[in-house]
């Protein structure tokens, strides 16, 4: 390979991990946005779901690499997981919202977030505890279809990724900017109260904004397991972690934001990785976390959060 | 239904009325052997089956009466912890502080891990307490230039029943050179005491041999993405890669090197040898790796053949050659008791820690014969490659690890 090659072939891989960490941040961005609150249960809800996607594909009668499907029974099976997973996630985004989060909604001051760490530490553990601690290996229907690139691989799953990726933005950002709900999120977004006194359904709202970021959380997991053929209990802390990353950079609260954030985040950790070593990935993310939440806290899409008095 | 005497064997010993009450029991002669493993996490599977291997031989002397007399009783601690997602060693620290402070432990097997033995040898160390361990290969540990650090009580109180990483990384090393003839090689490991103290021992084996070591590059094991470092690996274009490190970084490496590196000699030490790699990573994504242990290879000999029958009757699940070390290390304190107890000796920690010093033992792996600092005298490297075994359970290691030789070992 040459270094063209290399450079090419590292912007592959970026971009293949700035698609899954953007769809990540969108949730804690939607939920931010409306509660002002970091929901730190994303992160487990998106480990949970790549286990709900593994099972769709399971139910399909596809297990490990022995099944390779094409054509049609391959989209068939693709959306077939996609909408089972995306629902599920969905719902327990909002089991959680309901359960631990409104309750707690008249609270002030950090329980609500600190509730959330719980629930992602229960979530964790119920994992661990039902389904076992190992790797899992994880379904993956697609067949090992590769194009050469100017010495780089573009492998079919990368493109794939990319296409069900930018789907989903574009619906999620027709969504907010276009339905009725969408334009009641946004209103809910800047000012609650006065949404409320519209008669905007705040707690509709928020459900939906909970089911929404949760199932973006769904899609991001099962293609994470297709992406690496892998998944397991522990694998929600270093991806959502980088995804959050990735909002607050975007600017937290901004959809469009967080989906830049996901892919720059996605470049550095793959481009840094090749240019030093990648023992030192999150050294270089996380001090740009830092950096981010000192000299621009709303990031480069942020709006300067709103005066709440 | 419990019994008295059991309900009380089972309270948490630490506590005074255990311990107490333990002491009473000194007329019934019952001793505790501490058992300290990752059995939850990411290394849970092969940690059981070392489990078993030491229940086994605990379960077959108390079946015969007990060693010289005295009934054992396994006290079960796991080191693994769901934050960690695999072994940890701060658990490990703990486990040890609680093992010392109960007076019916005379001896321990484990930990499985020598990120958790480096936590546990110096507390252990204070409370002269000896524990074999059964796949711990970090030569520091035991080494004396590190005894002020893992030593501090003096004596060697951690024995194994496998040899260590001085000798697992360059043999491998010298494997690759003279059995694999590759000219060049990439290192990783996954920032364990294990990994990189292995892949250290390598590369410098390596480059003493003149293999062309073309970088070195550590895995954050709870990261899944690797194909970073892997297409930086392929630009590299080295012959062959090798891997210090366990499973959870392991089988991801394993499957995205088989896409991005599908060719070149991919290997690794004891860490990935084990049921971990063949499940979580599959076929054929792990069909050609090579891995070691730092023991021989007997469970194809023959004469075992009986006890792999009976482990795996007892457990459901077959044996692994660790399986093998636990019940030797077990078998090792099991004599160690019997000899302080017919010495009239009283059948206390430093007793049974000179009496596993002395050891002179036969047992599955042949004769164990420990040195001043608790390595093993034999020391014998063997070497495994996978190879898809159709006829036998995918994920059975005993067939689908395929037994390649002992590795070179340096003059």
């Amino acid at each position: 390979m040459n270094l063209e090659a290399v450079y090419l072939q590292q912007l592959i891989n970026g971009l293949s991990l700035g698609a899954m960490y953007a769809l990540l941040a969108l949730g804690f961005t939607l939920v931010y946005g409306i509660l002002e609150l970091i929901n730190f249960a994303h992160f487990n809800v998106f480990m949970v779901s790549s286990f709900f996607g593994m099972w769709a594909l399971e139910l399909l009668g596809l297990s490990g690499q022995a099944v390779v499907l094409t054509g049609l029974p391959l989209a068939g099976a693709l959306l077939f997981a996609f909408i089972v997973t995306m629902t599920l996630a969905g719902c327990l985004g909002v089991a959680i919202e309901r359960l631990a989060l409104r309750p707690m909604r008249a609270v002030r001051g950090t329980a609500a977030m600190i509730t959330t760490i719980g629930v992602s530490y229960i979530l964790f553990n119920v994992v661990l505890l039902t389904v076992g601690a190992d790797s899992k290996n994880y379904p993956n229907p697609m067949p090992n279809v590769s194009w050469a690139l100017g010495g780089a691989t573009l492998r079919l799953r990368e493109v794939l990724i990319w296409g069900i990726t930018i789907v989903l933005m574009v619906g999620l950002q027709l969504f907010v900017s276009r339905s009725r709900l969408g334009k009641a999120m946004r209103a809910t977004a800047q000012d609650a109260e006065a949404a409320r006194m519209m008669g905007i359904d705040v707690d509709r709202v928020i459900v939906t904004a909970f089911f929404l970021g949760s199932a973006l959380a769904g899609a991001a997991a099962l293609i994470f397991g297709l992406y690496y053929n892998y998944t397991s209990f522990v694998i929600g802390y270093s991806a959502g972690l980088r995804a959050f990353t990735a909002a607050v950079l975007g600017g937290i609260g901004s959809v469009s934001g967080a989906m830049l954030g996901g892919v720059i985040i996605g470049l550095i950790e793959s481009l840094g990785g090749q240019l030093l070593a990648v023992r030192w990935t999150d050294v270089i993310i996380f001090s740009i976390l830092v950096l981010v939440l000192v000299f621009a806290p709303s990031g480069l899409l942020g709006r300067a959060a709103p005066n709440k008095s | 239904m419990l019994s008295r005497r059991s309900l009380i064997v089972q309270l948490p010993a630490a506590t005074l009325a255990g311990s107490v009450a333990l002491r009473a029991f000194a007329a019934d002669k019952t001793v505790t052997i501490g058992i300290d493993l990752p059995l939850t996490g990411a290394d849970a599977q092969s940690a059981q089956k070392i489990k078993d291997g030491a229940i086994m031989a605990i379960d077959e002397a108390n079946e015969k009466g007990g060693a010289g007399g005295y009934k054992l009783n396994p006290l079960v601690l796991d080191d693994g912890t769901a934050t960690a997602g695999q072994y940890d060693p701060a658990q490990a620290a703990t486990n040890a502080r609680k093992m010392v402070s109960d007076d019916t432990v005379v001896a321990a097997i484990g930990p499985q891990m020598s990120g958790s033995g480096k936590a546990m040898s110096p507390i252990l160390s204070q409370g002269n307490l000896a524990t074999i361990t059964p796949s711990s290969t970090n030569p520091d540990i035991t080494s004396p230039k590190f005894a002020g650090q893992y030593r501090p009580g003096g004596k060697a109180i951690y024995f194994r029943t496998v040899t260590t990483d001085a000798f697992q990384g360059p043999n491998m090393a010298n494997y690759y050179a003279d059995t694999l003839k590759v000219k060049s090689v990439y290192v990783l490991d996954d920032s364990g005491a294990y990994g990189v103290g292995i892949a250290d021992t390598f590369q410098a084996q390596s480059q003493k041999r003149g293999l062309n070591v073309l970088g070195r590059d550590q895995l954050n094991p709870k990261e899944a993405d690797y194909t970073t470092v892997l297409t930086k690996i392929k630009s590299l274009n080295p012959d062959s890669l090798y891997y210090g490190g366990v499973a959870q970084a392991g089988v991801k490496l394993v499957k995205q090197s088989y896409d991005i590196v599908p060719t070149i000699v991919k290997g690794g030490g004891d860490g990935m040898y084990g049921p971990e790699v063949l499940k979580g990573a599959g076929f054929p994504a792990c069909a050609g790796w090579y891995a070691t242990i730092a023991a021989p290879h007997v469970l194809g000999d023959p004469a075992v053949a009986e006890w792999t029958a009976r482990f795996t009757k007892k457990f459901g699940e077959p044996p692994e050659d660790y399986s093998i070390t636990a019940y030797d290390a077990a078998n090792v304190i099991i004599d160690a008791i019997a000899r302080v107890a017919a010495s009239g000796k009283p059948v206390n920690r430093d007793n049974v820690r000179d009496a596993i010093q002395s050891t002179k033992l036969k047992t599955l792996q042949g004769e164990i014969t420990f040195d001043e600092n608790g390595d093993l005298v034999n020391k014998v490297i063997s070497v495994f490659q996978i190879v898809k075994d159709d006829t036998k359970p995918l994920d059975d290691v005993a067939y689908q690890y395929k037994y390649m030789g002992v590795a070179p070992q340096s003059a």
